[in-house]
């Protein structure tokens, strides 16, 4: 084979580097495909090999505070410890055998279980128990959610089939305190209720991680060491104010009690900025222990529960009839405790009296039915429809909090001849305290009605400030509208017969009650003799910072509104001695209640 | 086979090429080698040994350091403990509803409606009235407001009660000899006395 051309020496270094070329692609190709192509899974593979060593890092869940930074809600850790069952029988046969000198599961175990303040037995009982339905087991919970003091005495044991794992955890220090509104997380971590659930996009937190060479002995090789950081979740601050909210459940806990009611429930509301400064109930689950008072006592009915408003509407029309019905609190009216209208509709009044000529103010001071509602024929049924709209009810509020409900209106074109009339003191239609709260809000603030929040801001780990956005504030009636409407409801307060209990010397109040009927859900129709109350009010009346909402749902030592008027007053009372609200300097002027 | 073909070509013209330059000439005598200088060598070495020195002891000093770092980090681990068990003693300590409950059994009031005194003229604002000594809420009789951190944490200011105002269950011991010790811890240090500064 050998011919000429092949022996020439230029054809053979030819052929030679070909060769050497070739073999040297194919190294290209291969060191491509090592270091392009499947570069991750080698790296991975290197990574496994190489570190170790690495462990998790945790993020804390984010703090929820109140207005003043006070913690409402806190991370903690806990642990979880498991035994080893297989372990624990193999080292106690090496005891038994001699080539043991560790100490026997039988001694151990009662050191265990005097930390865990299990008895002896019971301990026993978990390896027995696993190794019964498993003679393999490796796996099985001494006890769950076990505090860092138990803990590190169990660790200090040496035992090596004692295994705790951490388990990041919620502490709510305060206890029941603002629990309606905060929620709670499951033993999981899950958020499950209130703002925890609502907000958990700013209070969750990213694990990181952090892997590493380790020497013999257990110490970092230097350089080796690659971390990933957690990010901790963001603060959580609310407008509300934690010491008011205590003082507020404890109130109406009492009042609750005293008064035999189902629930009761105390809202309190900054008017020039809508802020929601308190919402106090009775029952509140304490977040610590979420499964005490059952599974009806979870959320916040605050912002979960509609109700029929009642004679709280009353305000709301008169000022409607001020604002686009020509009237002023003077104008007047005659009417009698029974009305029957020309579209045959008939109002009755909750006591007997003769034809009196009611001036407005006197429509809201004895709170006649049929007097307010011969006012609302001062302006058409649609005029009333769109200022209750204005006024927010049935449109929720801003708040946003997980489950709530909003309050319903039916169109004008379905309110028949009874409840054209029935609506304008507060029947034939719902209303949540929100709602309520916001519209009383917007007679005080000038007529001005301010989105109502509880959220404050987000506080990013990085330092970054998210606020919550809310809706645009909405005119709903006049400033002189806004003026004449607290001069009477400050007469309300001044000239009822409720009027000693709900007086706070030094302060000028106004505020006007409300007994709701309760829907009966079982024979339909309406419950007889209970009801649902209703205390709303503002001070300082000459120039309003707060409103204070109190509910009591059936009260049965006292059926009528005047149940809640203690309340009501010790309430209000509270609000403006936290917030620093000075006593009155003027005098309130007293309105006619008849013309 | 080229020579002799050359060999039987007849002479035709002369060759007039200059004839070509002498290709052989003496080898230049070569230079004297200089010795190479000691010094450049020395350092060189030097150099090298010094840069190999200074690695050992800069990976000396990580490798130390990453000890110090790992004891560090142990202490901090232990320290972390510490504040967990210390944060987990006093959780719910700060609660209102805990400190209404021992203002309440010291006999504080929550009183009614406030009065200012306004210091620029001395002018009372407010009714000014006299309290009654009622409370308008029952912070350690009828504690309303649960806190499950707390719930068995006796008062401060009065060790029999709770938040929830019941009575504390005294730990029950069992001594040696089976009977049942139900006495206060005896006293080492003479009576205890609050700190007051």
């Amino acid at each position: 084979m050998t011919t000429r051309s092949t022996r020439s020496p230029r054809r053979r270094t030819v052929v030679a580097l070909a060769v050497v070329l070739a073999v040297l692609g194919g190294f290209i190709v291969r060191l491509v495909d090592i270091q392009v192509v499947n570069a991750d899974e080698h790296v991975a593979d290197s990574l496994d090999i190489a570190f170790r060593g690495s462990q998790v890092l945790y993020g804390t869940r984010g703090q929820i505070v109140d207005e003043t930074g006070q913690t409402l809600a806190g991370s903690v850790l806990l642990y979880d410890c498991q035994l080893d069952p297989l372990l624990v029988s193999q080292i106690d046969e090496a005891i038994e055998d001699g080539t043991s000198k560790a100490t026997p599961w039988s001694e151990v175990s009662e050191d265990v279980a005097a930390i865990t303040e299990q008895t002896p037995d019971d301990v026993r009982a978990i390896v027995t128990d696993a190794l019964a339905d498993d003679p393999g087991s490796r796996f099985a919970y001494l006890k769950k959610r076990v505090g860092t003091e138990e803990y590190r005495a169990l660790a200090e044991l040496g035992a090596p089939y004692i295994v705790c794992l951490q388990n990041p955890a919620r502490a709510y220090p305060d206890g029941a305190v603002a629990g309606n509104l905060v929620g709670f997380v499951g033993s999981d971590g899950a958020p499950l209720e209130g703002l925890e659930k609502a907000y958990d996009d700013c209070l969750t937190a990213t694990n990181g991680s952090l892997a590493y060479e380790r020497g013999k002995d257990g110490v970092v090789i230097p350089g080796t060491q690659r971390e990933q950081p957690a990010t901790d979740g963001g603060t959580l601050e609310l407008t509300i104010n934690r010491d008011l909210q205590w003082y507020l459940q404890q109130l109406i806990g009492e009042q609750a009690q005293d008064m035999r009611a189902e629930r009761g429930a105390i809202l309190v509301v900054e008017t020039a900025t809508g802020k929601i400064r308190a919402a106090a109930e009775y029952p509140t689950v304490d977040p610590n222990d979420p499964t005490a008072l059952g599974e009806d006592v979870r959320g916040s009915s605050i912002f979960e529960g509609t109700f029929e408003p009642g004679s709280t509407f009353k305000a709301l029309t008169a000022a409607t009839v001020l604002d686009a019905g020509g009237q002023t609190p003077d104008s007047t009216i005659i009417a009698s405790s029974l009305e029957t209208f020309a579209n045959g509709a008939r109002v009755r009044d909750s006591f007997q009296h003769p034809a009196y000529t009611y001036t407005l103010t006197g429509v809201l001071i004895d709170s006649s039915n049929a007097g307010i509602a011969k006012f609302s024929e001062r302006a058409s049924a649609q005029t009333r429809y769109d200022y209750f709209q204005r006024f927010g009810i049935g449109g929720g509020s801003s708040v946003g909090f997980p489950g709530e409900e909003s309050g319903q209106i039916h169109p004008v074109e379905e309110w028949g001849a009874q409840t054209t009339y029935n609506t304008a003191f507060g029947q034939g239609l719902t209303t949540t305290m929100p709602e309520l709260a916001g519209a009383y809000a917007a007679i005080a603030n000038d007529g001005m009605r301010m989105p109502l929040s509880i959220v404050e801001s987000c506080t990013g780990d990085d330092g970054a400030v998210v606020e919550p956005e809310l809706p645009a504030p909405v005119p709903v009636i006049s400033a002189a509208t806004s003026k004449q409407m607290r001069a009477m409801l400050e007469n309300v307060l001044l000239q009822a017969p409720y009027a000693k209990a709900v007086e706070i010397p030094g302060y000028r109040v106004a505020g006007k009650t409300g007994t709701g009927e309760k829907a009966d859900l079982v024979n339909g129709g309406y419950k007889a003799g209970v009801y649902y109350t209703t205390m709303v009010g503002f001070a300082p009346a000459d120039d309003p910072e707060y409103v204070v909402v109190v509910t009591l749902d059936e009260p049965k030592k006292v059926t009528s509104s005047a149940a809640n008027a203690t309340a009501f007053q010790r309430a209000m009372t509270q609000v403006l001695k936290t917030y620093r609200v000075m006593p009155a300097t003027t005098a309130p002027e007293l309105l006619p209640k008849f013309g | 086979m080229s020579a002799i073909s050359n060999a039987l070509a007849p002479a035709v013209a002369p060759d007039r090429r200059r004839p070509p330059d002498r290709r052989l000439r003496a080898v230049e005598a070569p230079a004297r080698r200089r010795r190479p200088k000691l010094l450049y060598g020395v350092v060189a070495v030097l150099g090298a040994f010094l840069i190999a020195a200074a690695q050992m002891s800069l990976s000396i000093m990580t490798t130390q350091g990453s000890y110090e770092l790992s004891a560090l980090a142990k202490e901090q681990r232990a320290l972390t403990y510490e504040r967990q068990i210390l944060y987990d003693d006093v959780a719910g300590l700060s609660s209102p509803q805990y400190l209404a409950a021992n203002a309440a059994a010291l006999g504080m009031v929550i009183d009614e409606s406030p009065s200012y005194l306004r210091l620029s003229d001395g002018a009372l604002l407010g009714a000014g009235e006299v309290s009654l000594g009622s409370s308008s809420v029952d912070a350690i009789g009828r504690g309303a407001v649960p806190n499950a951190l707390i719930t068995d944490t006796p008062l401060v200011t009065a060790p029999g009660a709770t938040i929830e105002g019941k009575p504390v269950e005294a730990p029950v011991t069992v001594t040696e000899d089976g009977g049942v010790l139900n006495t206060p811890p005896p006293i080492t240090d003479g009576l205890p006395t609050p700190s007051t500064h």
